[in-house]
C-alpha cells in the first residue's frame, strides 16, 4: 500500500472540493447570471461550519449541513435584490458582497478570530480514524499507516459528497425546473412570455449555487482545519469562474473537468516552479482564441456519446 | 373579455401610452394598427404584464390583471407573441412548444394540444427534433404561434406576426390567424399590414403618439378617407 501517497491524496480532495465548486457556478451561469459571489458563500459555509464545530462541539455532518444552508439562505437575501442586475452589473455587486464579507470576517474578530482566522477544526480524516479506532478497527490490518488512512477516508468522503452533487443537478438540468433554467439562459423575454417566472427560478438558481458554494466551503474547512479570510478573496472567486470559462459553461460536466485539471495542473508542473503560473497564463490566453465555450461542449458530449454506437455499426 | 381603460406607461419620463382604453369581445379578432413609434408593441406589452402601467387598470373575463406578473398572466389565459419572434433557438422545436405549457400542470391535454398543435403546422411536426434557430423566418414565426397557442390561451396577443416575412408567408400567416379564431381563440393583432390586418379583423383600433385616435368596426374604417390616406396608400 505504498503507492497511496497522503501528498496526491491531498492534491486529490481539492480538486473534489474544486469540482463542488465548478457545479455550484454552473447553477447560476445554466440562468445565464454571472456571479463572483461564489467564494464569499464558499466562506459563509466555512465559517459557519468551523464555528460550530470549534465553539459549540456541534458534530461535522450537523455544521456543514448548517454552515450550506446558512449560505443557501443569505443567497436568496442577496439575490433578490441583486438579480434586478446583469451580466456585467451583477458580477460587479456579487464581487462587491464578497469583498463586504470578508471585512466583516477580517474586523468581526470576536467572532471569526479577524485576519488569523479559525484553527483546529476537527479534520474529517481525524475524526473518522478515531471513531474506526473506538469501534476496535485499527488502518494497519488493512496495511495503512494513520495518515494515509486520514488522508484516503477524506478523499472518500469528499468523493461521494462530488458524486452526489454532480448526479443531483445532472438530473435537475433534466426536469422542469432544469428546463426553466435553459429557457432563461436562451432569452429571458421568451421565457417570461412562455409565462415561466423568471425572477423565481433566477433566485432559485443563485441560491443553489449558494447552497453548494457553502457545501464545499464547509467540507473545505473540515478537510484543512483551518480558515482565514486569506481563503475567500477575490482570486478565489475568479478562480471559481475560471473553472467554467475554462471548461465550458454549456453542461455541468464542464466546469467539473475546469476544476479538476485547473486545480491538477499547478501541482504536476511543479517541477518547473515559479514559471507554471505563465504557463497557466499562457493556457487561458489559447483557450479563448481555440476554443472560447470551453473544453467540454454539448458537440463534444456527443461525439463521445455515439462513438460507441457507431464503432458497433 | 379584455378591457383596458385608461393605461398609461412610461418609459423612464417618456409617456409612451396616454390613456389607451380598448376592448376585445370574447371570439372576436381586434386589431391594432398605427406607425412605428404609435405605441403598439407597448400596449401589447403592457397587458402581457411585461412592463408596469402607470395608471389606468386592464381586466380580463371580470378580474383585473393590472400589476400581476407575466406568468400569473399567463396562467389566466393570455399568451403573448412578442414582437422579432423570440423562439429559444438553441431548443429543438419539440422543446419550445413544450416551454409553451410550462404554465400548465394538466398532463394528458397537454400531449393532447401537442398533437394538435402538431396537425395544424405540419411544417413544425417535420422539424420536431431541429433547433429553433435553424427555422426559416416564417417557420420561426409559426412556431412562436405554435407555443403560446401551446399554454391553451383564451386570448392571443400577436405582436407584429408578418414582420419581414415573404407575402406568401405573409398569407399563411393570415390563414393560421383566421383558423385560430375559427377554433375558438380571440385575438388581438398588432399590425403593420394594415389592409390584411383590417380584412381579418371585426373592429380596429388607430393609434398615433401613444394615443387612440380612431376606431370603429374593421369594415367602415376601410373606407374611412382618413385611413386611405394615411394607410392604405389610396387617395
Amino acid at each position: 500500500m505504498e503507492w497511496l501517497n497522503p501528498y496526491h491524496l491531498q492534491v486529490a480532495s481539492f480538486m473534489l472540493i474544486n469540482a463542488i465548486l465548478g457545479v455550484s457556478i454552473f447553477i447560476t451561469l445554466s440562468t445565464g447570471q454571472l456571479s463572483l459571489g461564489n467564494a464569499g458563500f464558499m466562506s459563509i459555509g466555512a465559517y459557519a461550519a468551523a464555528l460550530l464545530s470549534t465553539q459549540h462541539q456541534v458534530p461535522i455532518p450537523v455544521g456543514i449541513l448548517a454552515g450550506s444552508l446558512l449560505a443557501g439562505a443569505v443567497g436568496i437575501l442577496v439575490g433578490i435584490p441583486s438579480l434586478r442586475l446583469s451580466g456585467v452589473y451583477l458580477a460587479i455587486a456579487t464581487l462587491g458582497f464578497g469583498e463586504v464579507l470578508r471585512a466583516v470576517l477580517i474586523n468581526w474578530e470576536s467572532l471569526t478570530g479577524g485576519a488569523v482566522g479559525v484553527a483546529a477544526i476537527p479534520q474529517m480524516g481525524r475524526v473518522i480514524l478515531s471513531m474506526a479506532r473506538d469501534g476496535g478497527f485499527s488502518p494497519e490490518s488493512i496495511g495503512l499507516r494513520n495518515n494515509q488512512f486520514i488522508s484516503l477516508s477524506v478523499f472518500l468522503v469528499l468523493l461521494l459528497c462530488t458524486l452526489l452533487s454532480a448526479a443531483f443537478f445532472l438530473r435537475l438540468s433534466r426536469t422542469r425546473v432544469g428546463r426553466a433554467y435553459t429557457a432563461i439562459k436562451l432569452d429571458e423575454s421568451a421565457a417570461e412570455a412562455a409565462g415561466i417566472p423568471v425572477t423565481y427560478y433566477k433566485v432559485l438558481a443563485f441560491s443553489q449555487g449558494a447552497l453548494l458554494s457553502g457545501f464545499a466551503g464547509a467540507l473545505f474547512a473540515h478537510t484543512t482545519s483551518f480558515v482565514s479570510p486569506g481563503d475567500f478573496t477575490y482570486h478565489r472567486a475568479v478562480e471559481i469562474l475560471v473553472f467554467a470559462v475554462f471548461g465550458g459553461s454549456e453542461h455541468l460536466l464542464g466546469p467539473v473537468f475546469g476544476a479538476a485539471f485547473l486545480t491538477l495542473l499547478p501541482e504536476a508542473l511543479r517541477a518547473i516552479s515559479e514559471y507554471r503560473y505563465i504557463l497557466y497564463g499562457i493556457l487561458l490566453v489559447l483557450m479563448m482564441v481555440f476554443r472560447p465555450q470551453g473544453v467540454i461542449d454539448p458537440a463534444l458530449l456527443r461525439r463521445f456519446r455515439r462513438s460507441p454506437k457507431e464503432t458497433a455499426a | 373579455m379584455l378591457e383596458v381603460r385608461g393605461v398609461d406607461t412610461y418609459y423612464g419620463n417618456i409617456r409612451a401610452l396616454k390613456e389607451v382604453s380598448i376592448d376585445v369581445p370574447g371570439g372576436s379578432v381586434v386589431a391594432i394598427i398605427g406607425a412605428n413609434g404609435a405605441g403598439k408593441s407597448t400596449l401589447m406589452k403592457t397587458i402581457a404584464g411585461a412592463l408596469p402601467q402607470r395608471s389606468g387598470t386592464v381586466s380580463f373575463l371580470g378580474e383585473m390583471i393590472t400589476g400581476l406578473a407575466s406568468h400569473e398572466i399567463v396562467r389566466r389565459g393570455v399568451a403573448l407573441v412578442p414582437e422579432g419572434r423570440s423562439i429559444l433557438s438553441r431548443m429543438t422545436v419539440r422543446e419550445n412548444l413544450e416551454m409553451g405549457a410550462f404554465t400548465r400542470r394538466d398532463g394528458k391535454k397537454t400531449a393532447r394540444d401537442m398533437d394538435r398543435v402538431m396537425e395544424r403546422f405540419p411544417v413544425l411536426k417535420q422539424r420536431a427534433g431541429q433547433l429553433g434557430g435553424s427555422l426559416s423566418g416564417g417557420e420561426q414565426q409559426m412556431l412562436a404561434i405554435a407555443r403560446a397557442l401551446m399554454s391553451a390561451p383564451k386570448l392571443l396577443l400577436l405582436d407584429e406576426p408578418t414582420l419581414g416575412l415573404a407575402p406568401l408567408v405573409v398569407a399563411d400567416i393570415f390563414a393560421i390567424i383566421r383558423e385560430v379564431n375559427a377554433a375558438g381563440t380571440t385575438l388581438l393583432l398588432v399590425e403593420q399590414n394594415v389592409k390584411q390586418a383590417m380584412k381579418v379583423s371585426s373592429y380596429t383600433y388607430v393609434m398615433e403618439t401613444g394615443k387612440i385616435v380612431l376606431s370603429g368596426p374593421s369594415r367602415e374604417l376601410l373606407q374611412e378617407p382618413r385611413i386611405k390616406a394615411s394607410y392604405l396608400g389610396k387617395a
